[in-house]
């Protein structure tokens, strides 16, 4: 289109080339949803196989050459079995109590800590946030043996869901991303809030936190979904079967269940279910906590 | 942090501090004590039950002549390699996924899946994939490309490669997220230079793209590195809580849960954590400055 000697003749040429370029066009979206769609697969394929797996009665071969991907039979037996056989609801109820609480907790202790290091001067403002900034290069793994013992002998929660909670409230990293928040909201704001006789906590509750609020969200699921997976410390505190959270009582699934693989398929599909519906909810949420982490 | 021209505070109060008091003392009960006590732990004979016995830098010397420890340290920087292989993954899946096309936010939910799943069913889901009747296998020999059942997770030289195959497979979709926020703010301006200047697609995001994900870069380098030096679960579960044959897969933070929790060494772990915080410590001074070298000017 150079709109130059623009005659009649290229006029007549340019319809073909136009149809040409819409026929690259459709080509290269194509490619390209090849190369898509190859990804999904290798991303999705051992859940779907797992999936498959759980649906498969005693007469669907699992382990045959070549593969059967599809039962002849479904059934939700393996399902019913691994229901009735562990207490799959308890650790769905327990996994929802402790990330819903750590992801509660830590957006509140988060928000208060990440005010005064985004908005206010006083003597060790340096010191304290480096000395967060240090607490994020300590391997949580580190302060395991301890924290075991301060569980079992001094606050008495071991095997409880408090034991999961407790620990995990602070975290260095969500008050770097809240007081990156917070840094973001015009001084002249907290200023006039001052002048017309607000009070610091005041200014915290009413003028900040409104306005951050998607930044809290996304501290809250983010940490909702870590707490939900995290698996080492909570194997380490939990023993009774009824009050184990998801993956410790998944983990276990292996040695119940040895060589079963249909009920181990299925124990497994019902536990990433819930999480993958709560992550299709707050996708968005969950792409700008991580995408708002850098910045700072 | 020389971004305040005025004082905002007049006078000296305790309001900052009445702020900070709730994660101050989280992190002193949680952090900051913890690692005073491990320090103590690390020099005496304890075994949770009894009482620590001091016995001076006993439990260091062991760690010096532990051939597994010196296996574990060996698997954990090994397990580094994940890292670059992460970065160059995610940012080719980034720049993928950065186009406008129809239902483009599907496939990226799609490749987002392993992240949120969980490493615990993540693990058991490739457990059931590579076990020896497993599909992977049964493809294999379907196709033609081996006769006989590899033992993928049984094979000492294969334990560690599947694990951070596993790692790698997982993260991809979960860094890419961070490339993609960073490329979808490099400014459609420099792409039409560049595509001015006669560049190339690959060019145009070797000299654009690449250089404008410095930070993003930077930040999934540390992030990454730390949790491949971390490494727990993925060897937890493919390993069936074992640690591998011949302890093909055992990383540092195996073998400090392996010692502290398994054999009831709290003691001697605590010696294996004082070395696993010296190495993270010694990793994240050399990451600094790294970043800092990679901002002098002129490097852009």
């Amino acid at each position: 289109m150079s709109g130059i000697d623009l005659t009649g003749r290229a006029l007549v040429a340019e319809r073909p080339g136009r149809r040409a370029a819409r026929r690259n066009r459709l080509l290269r979206d194509g490619g390209w949803y090849v190369v898509l769609t190859a990804m999904a697969v290798i991303t999705v394929f051992p859940f779907a196989w797992m999936f498959l797996t759980s649906i498969k009665g005693p007469t669907d071969a699992i382990t045959s050459v070549p593969p059967q991907f599809l039962p002849n039979a479904p059934t939700i037996a393996n399902y019913v079995k691994v229901w009735d056989s562990l207490p799959i609801l308890s650790y769905f109820l327990n996994s929802t109590t402790v990330a819903v609480a750590t992801g509660l907790l830590n957006m509140l202790v988060a928000a208060l800590a990440a005010y005064p290091l985004a908005k206010m001067r006083f003597a060790g403002r340096e010191f304290i946030f480096y000395l967060l900034l240090a607490t994020l290069i300590v391997p949580a793994q580190l302060t395991y043996i301890p924290s075991f013992i301060l569980a079992v002998n001094v606050f008495h929660y071991y095997d409880t869901l408090p034991a999961l909670i407790f620990p995990n409230i602070v975290s260095a990293f969500n008050i770097f991303l809240l007081r990156q928040a917070f840094r973001g909201v015009p001084n002249d704001l907290i200023d006039a809030a001052r002048v017309d006789g607000a009070g610091e906590w005041r200014i915290w509750w009413s003028i900040l936190l409104p306005i951050v609020r998607p930044s809290l969200a996304a501290v809250a699921i983010f940490t909702f979904v870590t707490s939900w997976n995290d698996f080492l410390w909570p194997s380490l505190m939990l023993h009774t079967p009824k009050g184990m959270t998801l993956p410790v009582g998944l983990a276990a699934l292996q040695g119940f269940f040895s060589s079963d693989f249909r009920s181990i398929a299925a124990g497994v599909t019902m536990t990433v279910v819930p999480i993958l519906l709560f992550f299709i909810v707050v996708q968005r949420y969950f792409v700008r906590g991580l995408a708002g982490a850098v910045k700072g | 942090m020389t971004t305040f021209t005025r004082p905002i505070l007049r006078k000296p109060t305790a309001t900052p501090y009445l702020f900070l008091l709730p994660a101050l003392a989280l992190l002193g009960v949680f952090v900051f004590y913890p690692i005073g006590a491990v320090v103590y732990y690390s020099l005496t004979d304890y075994d949770i039950v009894r009482p620590p016995v001091f016995i001076g830098l006993d439990n260091f010397v062991r760690l010096l002549e532990d051939e597994t420890f010196k296996l574990a340290l060996l698997h954990s920087f090994i397990y580094l390699i994940v890292t670059p292989i992460l970065i160059a993954l995610s940012i080719i899946l980034a720049i993928v996924v950065n186009r406008k096309l129809r239902g483009i936010h599907i496939y990226r939910a799609l490749y987002f899946v392993p992240a949120v799943s969980g490493s615990i069913a993540i693990g058991l889901s490739w457990r059931w994939l590579f076990d020896r009747s497993g599909i992977v296998n049964s493809l294999l020999q379907t196709w033609g490309v081996i006769d006989e059942p590899i033992q993928w997770l049984a094979t000492p030289s294969l334990v560690l490669p599947m694990a951070m195959l596993l790692t790698i497979w997982a993260g991809i979709g979960y860094y890419s997220v961070i490339f993609l926020a960073g490329l979808q703010n490099v400014p459609e301006e420099l792409y039409d230079a560049a595509r001015i200047d006669g560049a190339t697609d690959f060019q145009k995001h070797r000299y654009v793209s690449i250089p404008a994900l410095r930070p993003q870069i930077v930040f999934v380098a540390v992030i990454s590195s730390l949790a491949a030096l971390k490494v727990f679960d993925e060897i937890y579960v493919l390993t069936n809580r074992t640690g591998g044959v011949l302890d093909s897969g055992v990383t540092m933070v195996f073998y400090l849960w392996e010692q502290a929790f398994e054999r009831s060494n709290a003691g001697y772990a605590s010696a294996i954590a004082i070395a696993l915080l010296v190495i993270t410590l010694g990793f994240s001074i050399v990451n600094v400055r790294l970043l800092e070298r990679g901002n002098a000017p002129g490097d852009r």
